[in-house]
């Protein structure tokens, strides 16, 4: 318990500000956890590694919480792991429940994040073995079942097939590097293209040009009024929340924060996946998955306890394997760097100190987090209280840095910001739907890099069945998926028949 | 009073053009140095890795000694490459490795030849740790056994990632193997991933027998025990001997300066003919936009004479594990070039 005399007020203060600083920046369209550390890295160098490693944590977990604020209140996924959370949330605060809708989102979060935590703490050195199990094919396979619930997602399952194919298609512009199993030359383009679209479309101006954009060209095509955004809004004694809202929901809770911490753990499937498979897994598993999509804290509590639970999931293969198992870890190890600390199996034993250190400081940045956020939520949530034609410029604004910041200052960019709002715009308005679109331009690209590698290496299609035991239960999971998609599409057919006749 | 449109239009005029003529006197006062903020852009797009550690070291010396506001920003080799075209005031530098010759040796798209279109800066620092590793069980026991056994005509898979300074070792040892046992050397098989993740899965799933990685990233791995599936063991590091034999005693992590001796020549031995064995250091050098002022290119260069004549700088790098080896832009520009040279002989034989 050596380490316990190295925590000192310095390193809860710092992780407490941490967090905060971290939700402001999961908070605006277009910062994201990832730039949160990136930025406070260098800071590591001053603080020390102890101290340093608290900061930074505090804004990891603040960075990726922070994210369902303009998801739910805005459209806009904080960051790219909150786009389930866009499903469910906004569609709450529309009919009000901006506050309830962020109260649920808030305890899924920090349940999540603990629950990461208490399975990092236990069982890092046992789960990145377990996770080195997964080659090519089985990572393959992963995506793929999150794939599968681009057909359950929309209201026709053809239009959702169609949307997300043209979301791989929109994926895989861009250059096909020899690494990737390609020719090294760029595709799906025109040559004057070439100097723009080198690296493809970068993820997250699409992102909040794909969902925040559009919206506010959607909602600037009804007039702005100087009415209030949301007239309709429930503030006080938890805006409609309590507890009882939970209530037989803790299998999807626990399930999510599994999913969460899973697909954290597995290098290269990166945190996006996470919040879609659990909320696939919601959609197929429970009783009722009617009212997902329209507002069903259900919905939010897969999504936003998978995504916390990334946290603790993404720190596994960073600590047991020196390879970090999403984005914002990939620049966290730069901590360790930094101070000359070499990170890879044996990092645990050998830094035990460093490692209750840094358990200390996540479990203390949830709590923090999960306090902050709220009580701070009913102040949070007046944003949609400003009026439109006041907060949507604002917006706007917000997004335009964000995205020309993202890759530190590239303007093509905040094209993309504004190509994508545009197509979102007309992809909605000609029918198509913009969140398998987006699904499908997460994943597209990792699943064909996957497809092609398993091909590459094992040199025949037969290994996507044969390859583990694991892959086997991979297919069965993603063929009931597909089954449940299809009974859901006859069932819903069947319903608007019977509708239409009655 | 009433004021004409026509006033306003000479008066906004005359105050734009004063503030243009006094900025440019600033600007004049301050040519042939660094001003402002300034950013270092570099190859790659990782924190964790060695270009942005190392740039890190050197570039808070820099901004110290210079009293500067200079940042590292890790933006990737394409977009270095772009935005150091679009600045020649001297507010972009750029810091990458020899991945930045190896790529256009390679034809990788998005590299051109850096000795005609950039000027090439300063070096600063070797990274000593380029490895190959084997699984700790496998039947090769040294470097020597691989290039007899692929002589022998037993395929053997390399995992690297192509075009560059993970591919350039491979290529030597296809060379070697070319001259040892001619007409055999395509019995060495690239095995091409990207991440060093990645690489370390191939050796996981049996799907490479050798994989490059680094003294840094993999020397954790070489101490696990051998029933463990992670285990691996080094048989190759790139590294001239005299390099590693500047680094600290202790070694990095648990394995001794001593320990990792015996994989480098001549202890391992990858001919390149006429009895000239092949080594390759990873080095750290400056770019700059060919129009940069030439008085930056002096600033920065005298600057960095001074800093590594105070000594701290190659202690911190030291403890890094990393080889200080600070050469001005003329010298390191003539020596970069040499070496380029000398591995596009390689590349050539094994096309």
């Amino acid at each position: 318990m050596e380490f316990l005399s190295l925590l000192d007020f310095t390193f809860f203060l710092l992780a407490a500000f941490g967090a905060l600083v971290g939700i402001i920046f999961g908070a605006i369209p277009g910062m994201t956890a990832t730039m949160a550390v990136a930025v406070c890295l260098p800071l590591t160098y001053a603080l020390g590694l102890h101290h340093g490693l608290a900061l930074l944590l505090g804004l990891y977990v603040g960075g990726i919480s922070g994210g369902m604020v303009p998801a739910v209140l805005l459209n806009i996924p904080g960051t790219p792991s909150s786009i389930t959370t866009t499903f469910d949330g906004y569609p709450m605060a529309q009919k009000g429940q901006g506050e309830k809708a962020l109260r649920v989102s808030v305890i899924a979060s920090v349940v999540g994040g603990l629950i990461s935590a208490a399975v990092l703490f236990l069982f890092a050195p046992m789960l990145a073995d377990f996770s080195i199990k997964f080659s090519y094919v089985e990572k393959f396979l992963i995506i793929l079942l999150a794939l599968s619930v681009i057909a359950s997602l929309s209201s026709s399952m053809l239009v959702g097939i169609f949307s997300g194919v043209i979301g791989i298609w929109l994926s895989l512009i861009g250059d096909y590097s020899i690494s990737d199993g390609g020719n090294g030359k760029t595709r799906l383009m025109f040559d004057f293209m070439e100097p723009y679209l080198f690296e493809g479309f970068s993820l997250l101006p699409v992102l909040i040009g794909i969902f925040g954009i559009s919206t506010i060209l959607l909602e600037a095509e009804k007039g702005v009024k100087s009415e209030l955004s949301n007239e309709r809004i429930q503030f006080g004694k938890g805006g409609g929340f309590s507890l009882s809202l939970f209530k037989g929901r803790l299998t999807n809770l626990v399930r999510s924060s599994f999913i969460g911490t899973f697909v954290g753990m597995l290098p290269g499937v990166g945190g996006s996946a996470a919040s879609v498979l659990a909320y696939t897994q919601e959609k197929n598993l429970s009783k009722d998955s009617s009212q997902m999509g329209k507002g069903a804290p259900q919905g939010l509590i897969a999504s936003e306890s998978a995504n916390n639970a990334l946290t603790g999931g993404a720190l596994i293969p960073l600590l047991s394997l020196g390879i970090p198992g999403d984005s914002t870890t990939a620049v966290l190890i730069g901590a360790f760097t930094l101070q000359g600390i070499q990170v890879g199996p044996l990092f645990i034993p050998e830094n035990a100190e460093t490692w209750y250190i840094m358990m200390t400081a996540l479990v203390f940045a949830n709590i923090v987090m999960f306090f902050l956020m709220f009580y701070a939520i009913k102040h949070i949530a007046k944003v949609v209280m400003v009026p439109k034609h006041i907060l949507y410029p604002i917006i706007v604004m917000m997004c335009v840095v964000g995205a020309y910041a993202i890759n530190y200052g590239i303007m093509f960019d905040v094209w993309t910001l504004l190509i994508f709002g545009i197509l979102g715009y007309l992809v909605q308005k000609i029918g198509l739907e913009v969140a398998p679109l987006i699904i499908g331009f997460i994943l597209g690209s990792q699943a064909e890099v996957y497809f092609v590698k398993s091909l590459e290496s094992f040199g025949t299609f037969s290994i996507f069945f044969t390859k583990s035991p694991i892959a086997v239960v991979l297919w069965l999971l993603i063929l009931a998926s597909v089954a449940f998609s299809i009974v859901m599409s006859l069932k819903s057919r069947a319903k608007r028949r019977q509708e239409l006749l009655s | 009073m009433t004021v004409s449109k026509k006033t306003l239009a000479g008066l906004g005029s005359a105050v734009a053009l004063a503030s243009m003529t006094l900025g440019a006197g600033v600007a004049m006062a301050q040519e042939g140095e660094l001003r402002g903020n300034v950013r270092v852009v570099i190859g790659s797009t990782s924190t964790g890795g060695d270009t942005y550690q190392n740039s890190t070291i050197v570039v808070d010396k820099l901004a110290e000694h210079l009293d500067l506001n200079m940042k590292v920003d890790a933006v990737g080799a394409s977009s270095a490459f772009r935005t150091l075209d679009r600045d020649s005031r001297g507010n972009t530098l750029m810091i990458f490795h020899d991945q930045s010759y190896l790529g256009y040796l390679y034809g990788v798209e998005g590299y051109e030849n850096i000795f005609e279109k950039y000027t090439v800066g300063p070096t600063v620092a070797i990274n000593p740790g380029n490895a190959y590793l084997v699984p700790k069980d496998s039947p090769y026991e040294t470097l020597d056994d691989i290039i007899a056994a692929v002589g022998d005509g037993e395929e053997v898979r390399v995992a690297i990632q192509p075009g560059g300074v993970s591919e350039i070792g491979f290529s030597a040892l296809k060379n070697a193997i070319s001259i040892e046992h001619p007409g055999m050397e395509d019995n060495l098989v690239a095995v091409n991933t990207g991440s060093q993740a990645d690489k370390n899965q191939q050796l996981f799933d049996d799907q490479a027998d050798l994989i490059n990685g680094t003294v840094q990233a993999n020397e954790q791995y070489t101490r696990l025990p051998e029933d463990d599936q992670k285990a691996m063991r080094f048989v190759w590091l790139t590294a001239r001997q005299g390099t590693i034999e500047q680094a600290p005693e202790d070694g990095l992590g648990q394995t001794t300066r001593e320990q990792l001796l015996e994989y480098v020549e001549p202890n391992v031995h990858v001919t390149m003919g006429d009895d000239e064995t092949f080594t390759f250091d990873k080095e750290f050098f400056f770019l700059y936009n060919k129009d940069m002022d030439p008085g930056i290119v002096e600033q920065i260069d005298e600057a960095l004479t001074e800093i590594y004549a105070e000594g701290e700088i190659q202690e911190v790098q030291k403890n890094s594990f990393f080889i200080p080896n600070f050469k001005p832009s003329e010298e390191a520009s003539e020596y970069l070039h040499e070496k380029m040279s000398r591995y596009e002989g390689i590349i050539e034989n094994i096309k």
